[in-house]
């Protein structure tokens, strides 16, 4: 019975949208339905850590399609196409590079654009070891930075993160409550994204600090005649942690002119190449002693044991040969 | 390497060969047109073959295709406002503009003679990053996938549960005093969350979506039971060793304050013990200046000591007295004195009976008035024993030397 109810509700209620639908395009509202699926996956090469956090956050996205490792570094375009295969309008792409680095690409297939990231400081989840947790495939509210609506390619930016990180209403496998916020704050040039748990606890009458905020806000709920007063919330993270730093905005999908290039990042290629370098320079430095050396001793004529010889016309060997 | 990727993937869908890229790039830049136009046409090509692909995506997207050339002048549109109202900027983005193409030039003369590999590699490592920031591309790229409209009216009649983002009253980069704080980070990171949290209650409440998990709703969580588990025991672990150090932290102390119990006690006993025989030289020099002077020395040293006795209120009496005069005690009890006769105690047993000097000199047992009297002997020959009986009356029988001596010591 429950099913028959089920599916018929369903029908009515999908009517229902539908008329609403119809009613926003005629009047010209233009809100799309949010359809997002993401395509997850990985080149080879990938540490566990990397494959670890990966699997996190596949968990997270009830709207996700986890793929097997994609073969190429160089034809990311092929990307396009995996991506219809599978029906999926996002593609995750984790490119990992001398079995250290990793880069995030977050494409928007067919039309892009495409966003490539540096990854650091990753932390899965199961080795931070956080208190928190929350269910399978629930709604995670996005919080966004205020830094976020301010320059154009941060803004891109947050909307890829709203179509990745989001789940859209009624995604199938997802839960209908919402017990977690996912944080992304800008500091430093970086994304820093973490996820945390809701946990709603009896209030305190101790915090006098919270109450005035809390007292607005409940202010507003007595107006809409629910009952939040009584609860507070408390963040208590789950993970992961991972810090992104923008590298480049593609137009396209994997593809198509940079938009956005940015120019304080540093290539970890780099970074390590001046670890090298200054580390070679004291080598270099001794090397060069040695070889003057050598240079003055031969200016001196020590070096085949025989000294320095004037030959003028003056010497006696000269004159008396 | 990331780069030479980027490039060739970019490349291949305009396919065009290299050197045709930078030229055309150079004469989009040196048109006024958008730059945002050609990769426009390119995307609604690509939604009109996604029309002929899928209905399902051709119903989402037919809005977006059809409104898109209508789109486009939009952007346009929007560009010019913009344009206008930062005519400065403007100006400096076409300066950089210049610079870029300028550095573009350069980099041609440079490597037209070189092999294509060897001028990736030199552009690999001595290419200089530069300011790419299509501040209209961006936008118009925002505005082409953007979930709620852009127009704030219009963004309002979307429901907060369609798209769940919410943007913090405050940047984080201010709040935090220093990136590399890991505390005062997350806390802001924490902070923001939460306020997000918050508004997001109430809106969601607001509209009527579920929000808490009620208690009896049990599904797959995020994290499995295993890991809790084991986060569980970490916690516990770690609440136990915090513990135990605290209670051997407290041992510690309590051992270092025993010993300085200890410690003082010894100082009082050491003290005491002081005073006592400070209390014992006053009264030798006072037992030396009084009228003990006229006794011999060791009855003296006998006196004093009990009067010692006497003025520490008696606590070692016995112990004093028992040390010195052992000798004149008499026998603890019979029993232990008829042991001692028996198995023997002390001293030269062999000829003790035997008469020495001293016995024959001792004359106690003798009297006169017993020898006048006469026939004691022949008595005492008869019979020993009747003969004692008979005069036992008058006077004793003389006694064995041992006997005598014993009798001595018993006083």
């Amino acid at each position: 019975m429950a099913a028959v109810y089920k599916s018929l509700a369903k029908t009515s209620s999908k009517a229902d949208k539908m008329d609403i639908d119809e009613d926003s395009k005629s009047s010209g509202n233009g809100v799309r339905k949010n359809k997002q699926r993401v395509l997850i996956l990985s080149s080879r090469g990938v540490t566990h850590r990397h494959r670890h956090l990966l699997n996190d956050l596949a968990a997270m996205l009830p709207h996700g399609r986890k793929d097997v490792k994609f073969d190429s570094k160089s034809n990311l375009y092929q990307l396009n196409e995996l991506a219809e295969l599978y029906n999926c309008n996002n593609v995750m792409f984790f490119e990992a590079r001398k079995g250290k680095d990793l880069y995030m690409w977050f494409s928007k297939v067919p039309n892009g654009p495409t966003i490539k990231f540096h990854a650091q400081n990753l932390h899965t989840m199961e080795e931070l070891h956080f208190q928190g947790n929350c269910l399978k495939g629930s709604r995670p509210i996005l919080s966004f930075d205020a830094t976020f609506e301010t320059e154009p390619h941060l803004q891109v930016i947050k909307e890829v993160f709203t179509h990745m990180f989001g789940v859209p209403e009624g995604t199938r496998k997802s839960k209908p409550f919402v017990d977690h916020v996912m944080g992304f704050s800008v500091a430093d040039g970086k994304i820093w994204i973490r996820n945390y748990e809701i946990r709603e606890v009896a209030k305190t009458k101790g915090d006098d600090g919270d109450e005035e905020e809390e007292g607005a806000t409940s202010k507003k709920s007595k107006k809409g005649g629910l009952d939040s007063k009584e609860t507070d919330i408390s963040l208590i993270e789950i993970g992961p942690r991972f810090v992104l730093t923008p590298i480049i905005i593609q137009e396209g999908a994997f593809g198509g002119p940079i938009i956005y290039e940015n120019k304080r990042f540093i290539s970890p290629n780099h970074v390590r190449a001046e670890l090298r370098k200054s580390k070679a320079s004291r080598h270099v430095a001794r090397q060069e002693q040695t070889r003057d050396n050598l240079a003055r001793k031969r200016k001196l004529g020590l070096e085949n044991g025989e000294a320095f010889k004037d030959k003028s016309g003056l010497d006696t060997r000269e004159l008396f040969a | 390497m990331a780069k030479k990727g980027a490039k060739l993937a970019a490349k291949a869908p305009i396919a065009k060969s290299q050197s045709d890229g930078v030229t055309d790039k150079k004469n989009r830049r040196k048109s006024n047109d958008p730059p945002v136009e050609a990769p426009i046409a390119e995307t609604n090509e690509d939604e009109e073959w996604e029309d002929e692909d899928s209905e399902e995506d051709s119903d989402l997207e037919e809005e977006g295709g059809g409104v898109d050339f209508s789109k486009l002048e939009d952007i346009n549109d929007s560009d010019s406002d913009s344009e206008i109202n930062n005519s400065d900027s403007e100006n400096e983005d076409n300066d950089e503009e210049e610079e870029e193409e300028s550095e573009i030039d350069v980099d041609d003369l440079n490597l037209d003679d070189m092999d294509p590999e060897e001028k990736e590699e030199l552009a690999a490592t001595t290419r200089v990053r530069q300011t790419i920031n299509n501040k209209d591309a961006l936008l118009a790229a925002l505005k082409r996938i953007s979930l709620v409209p852009t127009d704030i009216k219009k963004a309002a009649l979307v429901p907060f549960a369609y798209h769940m983002t919410l943007v913090t009253s405050k940047p984080t980069q201010e709040v935090i005093p220093s990136i590399d704080d890991d505390l005062e980070r997350e806390l802001a990171f924490l902070n923001a969350a939460r306020e997000s949290a918050l508004k997001a209650r109430n809106l969601l409440k607001k509209e009527g979506v579920p929000f808490t998990r009620p208690t009896d709703y049990f599904a797959e969580t995020l994290r499995s039971d295993e890991t809790m588990e084991a986060v569980k025991q970490k916690m516990i672990e770690a609440a136990t060793a915090k513990k135990a150090s605290a209670e051997a932290r407290k041992q510690r102390d309590l051992k270092k304050f025993g010993k300085q119990v200890q410690v003082q006690k010894q100082q009082e006993r050491a003290k005491e013990k002081r005073a006592t025989l400070e209390k014992i030289n006053e009264l030798k020099k006072k037992r030396k200046d009084g009228g003990s002077a006229s006794l011999g020395a060791r009855e003296a040293d006998d006196m004093f000591d009990v009067a010692v006795d006497n003025e520490l209120g008696g606590g070692n009496k016995a112990g004093g007295k028992r040390g010195r005069s052992g000798g004149d005690h008499g026998p603890p009890n019979a029993k232990r004195q008829k042991k001692n006769e028996k198995y023997g105690f002390g001293g030269k047993k062999r000829f003790g009976k035997s008469g020495d000097a001293i016995s024959s000199g001792d004359m106690s047992g003798f009297s006169a008035k017993r020898m006048k009297n006469g026939g004691g002997a022949g008595d005492g020959k008869k019979t020993t024993f009747s003969a004692m009986s008979a005069k036992a009356k008058g006077s004793k029988p003389r006694l064995g030397k041992d006997k005598r001596k014993g009798g001595a010591g018993r006083r």
